[in-house]
């Protein structure tokens, strides 16, 4: 943010008349010296605008808002406070642009209410005019956004109020009051995170400080017209820079984040670094620490080298940190977490999951971890063992969802000191029968008890493809085709899925049953889908029916019936 | 419902979500004091509506989003500044949440609150 501020102690020396009240010529000047003094910071206010956030150019919208409700009063002979204050509430209501125009025709309005007809406002009328003008910007909207101009307004109106008590003299008010705005302007960003992301205070907010800064200089007959405040920009403390964030979502065009420490050549000159930056990308910071500068930026992924390039045209480059954040992004998308926190005394649960989505329902269902595997990539004892060694928990229940890993199950225990019981589930739908039964608080041997008795209430269907021929349980299996197994035995064979379902349905006797639950693999396909969910309500219509993206490889289709 | 391709399958959005955003950023745009139901005719007890979607019309014809926005606006404020804020913060809100563009949003001041008279 540009420093345009008066030094502070530069303001306490400055030596005026006091002033204990103004009329409406008084009020009329005093408003012509802040559009002035508004004007020349327009830039500077712009500036801050968050990119990319709608209602672009808050400067130029407050400066024209301004500019209509001067045109109201700039030929007024007018010299009653409250007449002026009324034009002026009227000029800027027609001419509000955006929103903080409106804002701030808001405030006015407020203002010029209180100050009805009185024809000179002292300090009292102030005080209360500020408090109106902060009561009436709020009623504009139904949730306020704090760490804006409204905040900025509600600040000022504060310490108006809280000052009167010391003085009934204006111009001190009016101090006491900038200062107010210029510290409640500086912590904005602690109020709306975006700003912060920005390194910026609200522009908003700085436009209603300029205003009341304008007014400020009149009344100590500080000059305001000095031409154009060019945008200034100042490096950001090392700290305060915002690397690597996690981010939400990426902008096209922002594929790549680059980092760069460096020492300059002698005076950075900010003006031309921020200007070439902003050609090559977006998300710029620079921050400036211990005899170093660092530079942030985020640029498409041809242009990755143009920062570190442009930077050796600064200065001497030191350190580099390039991130490619659109790999981290699907990273982040495929490293879901299924963890539920477990705390000490209660009963956690270790599921083996051979796919997102089945590890998906077994968070839901209060799962503390996950280890993945599955039929053809059995996690070892040790994959299981670490899962759980560092619970804070000793009571331990373990899932093992196959028979294949049963016995790695089993054979952890021996390498904790923990209460560890496996709960001999074959496949999944044994697994969340079992889960349903948990309660964390409950006691440890009856859980375990209950689980293990759930396991014949539930039938467990697998689809999936022969991998080679053979004949078994009297089913003829010829490689390729479509196989059905009823809790892990082989009970048809047949050239399609539909096929192999409707007969692992009438083996499980599915008629006596009312629900079935379908969880589809990570190669089925759609139709695939919605052939089987046809053939079960068209063979089953009385019974209830579920789909679940399952995400297990190699099974097209696990079902759970019961 | 509103669907976008993406590698891993089929992600789709109810017209209820994208109501829900347009109409929470309606609220908390400047100037915008409530929504109204789209049919003033069903009553004054109507005029500010409670459910999050009503006095948001959101519809979808394949790869953009048209929205009608049915407002009641702060009497004293510039409806024309007013008006264009709210289009242009819930264009903004939708798009960035949702990822599909908004093609229209078209905003009927269906009534001004009246809390100060000047």
């Amino acid at each position: 943010m540009a420093d345009v501020q008066s030094d502070p102690q530069q303001v306490d020396q400055v030596k005026y008349e006091p002033l204990y009240s103004i009329d409406g010529q008084s009020i009329k000047h005093a408003f012509y010296a802040a559009l002035v003094w508004l004007r020349n910071h327009q830039q500077v206010i712009n500036s801050l605008n968050v990119f990319p956030v709608p209602d672009g150019d808050t400067g130029t919208n407050m400066f024209l808002t301004m500019q209509s409700a001067y045109s109201e009063i700039a030929d007024s002979e007018e010299t009653s406070a409250g007449k002026i204050a009324h034009q002026i509430s009227q000029g800027a209501l027609m001419g509000a642009r955006g929103n903080s125009g409106v804002i701030l025709s808001q405030l006015l309005r407020g203002f010029a209410r209180l100050l009805d007809d009185h024809s000179e406002m002292d300090a009292d009328l102030l005080v209360q005019a500020m408090g109106e003008s902060r009561n009436t910007a709020y009623k504009g909207v139904v949730r306020p956004v704090e760490g804006t101009i409204l905040t900025v307004a509600k600040d000022m109106a504060k310490a108006a109020e809280d000052s009167r008590n010391d003085s009934n003299e204006i111009i001190y008010l009016l101090e006491k009051t900038l200062k107010a705005g210029e510290e409640s302007l500086k912590n904005t960003p602690n109020l709306l995170p975006i700003l912060k992301q920005a390194g910026v205070v609200d522009s908003g907010g700085k436009g209603l400080v300029i205003i009341l800064e304008g007014m400020y200089r009149y009344a100590t007959h500080q000059p305001v017209e000095i031409g154009e405040v060019a945008v200034e920009r100042s490096p950001i403390s090392l700290d305060s820079m915002q690397l690597s964030q996690l981010h939400d979502e990426i902008e096209p065009g922002q594929d790549f984040e680059i980092v760069v420490d460096f020492k300059p050549e002698g005076e950075l000159n900010l003006e031309n670094f921020y200007g070439d930056l902003e050609k090559i990308g977006t998300s710029i910071q620079v921050g400036e620490g211990d005899n170093m500068y660092r530079m942030h930026i985020h640029v498409p992924t041809e242009k990755k080298y143009d920062p570190i390039e442009l930077v050796g045209k600064y200065g001497a480059v030191q350190k580099v940190y390039i991130e490619n954040l659109l790999e981290q992004m699907k990273e982040q998308e495929n490293e879901e977490d299924f963890s539920n926190p477990v705390e000490q005394g209660q009963i956690a649960v270790v599921s083996v999951s051979p796919g997102n989505g089945i590890s998906r329902i077994f968070k839901s269902l209060g799962v503390s971890c996950i280890v993945s595997g599955g039929q053809t990539m059995n996690p070892s004892t040790n994959d299981i063992f670490q899962a759980y060694k560092d619970l804070p928990t000793d009571k331990v229940i373990i899932l093992p969802n196959n028979k294949n890993i049963i016995m790695a199950a089993e054979a952890s225990k021996k390498l904790s000191d923990k209460q560890v019981e496996i709960i001999p589930t074959r496949n999944i739908p044994q697994g969340l029968s079992a889960c349903l039964r948990l309660n964390p608080q409950g006691d440890f041997s009856e859980i375990v008890a209950e689980m293990n008795d759930s396991l014949d209430e539930v039938e467990a269907g697998e689809i999936t493809t022969a991998t080679r021929s053979i004949e078994l349980n009297g089913v003829n299996v010829k490689e390729g085709e479509v196989i059905a197994l009823l809790n892990g035995d082989l009970v048809s064979s047949s050239k399609s899925i539909v096929k192999a379902c409707s007969e692992l349905l009438k083996k499980a006797k599915t008629e006596e049953r009312e629900h079935v639950t379908i969880f589809y693999g990570s190669d089925t396909t759609r139709e695939q889908v919605e052939e089987i969910t046809k053939l079960i309500n068209k063979n089953y219509p009385d019974h209830e029916v579920e789909v679940h993206e399952g995400g297990q490889p190699h099974y097209q289709f696990i079902l759970s019936i019961e | 419902m509103s669907e976008m391709k993406k590698s891993l399958g089929k992600i789709s959005i109810s017209y209820n979500a994208i109501s829900t955003i347009a109409y929470q950023s309606a609220l908390e745009s400047y100037g915008v004091v409530g929504l109204a139901t789209e049919n003033i005719a069903r009553g004054i007890s109507n005029l500010f509506s409670k459910t999050p979607t009503s006095g948001v019309i959101v519809q979808y014809d394949g790869d953009i989003i048209n929205i009608d926005l049915y407002i009641v606006v702060e009497y004293g404020t510039r409806i024309a500044s007013v008006t264009k804020s709210v289009a242009n913060n819930v264009k903004f809100n939708v798009e960035k949440m949702v990822g599909i563009p908004v093609n229209e949003v078209n905003v009927h001041v269906r009534g001004l609150r009246v809390s100060d008279t000047d």
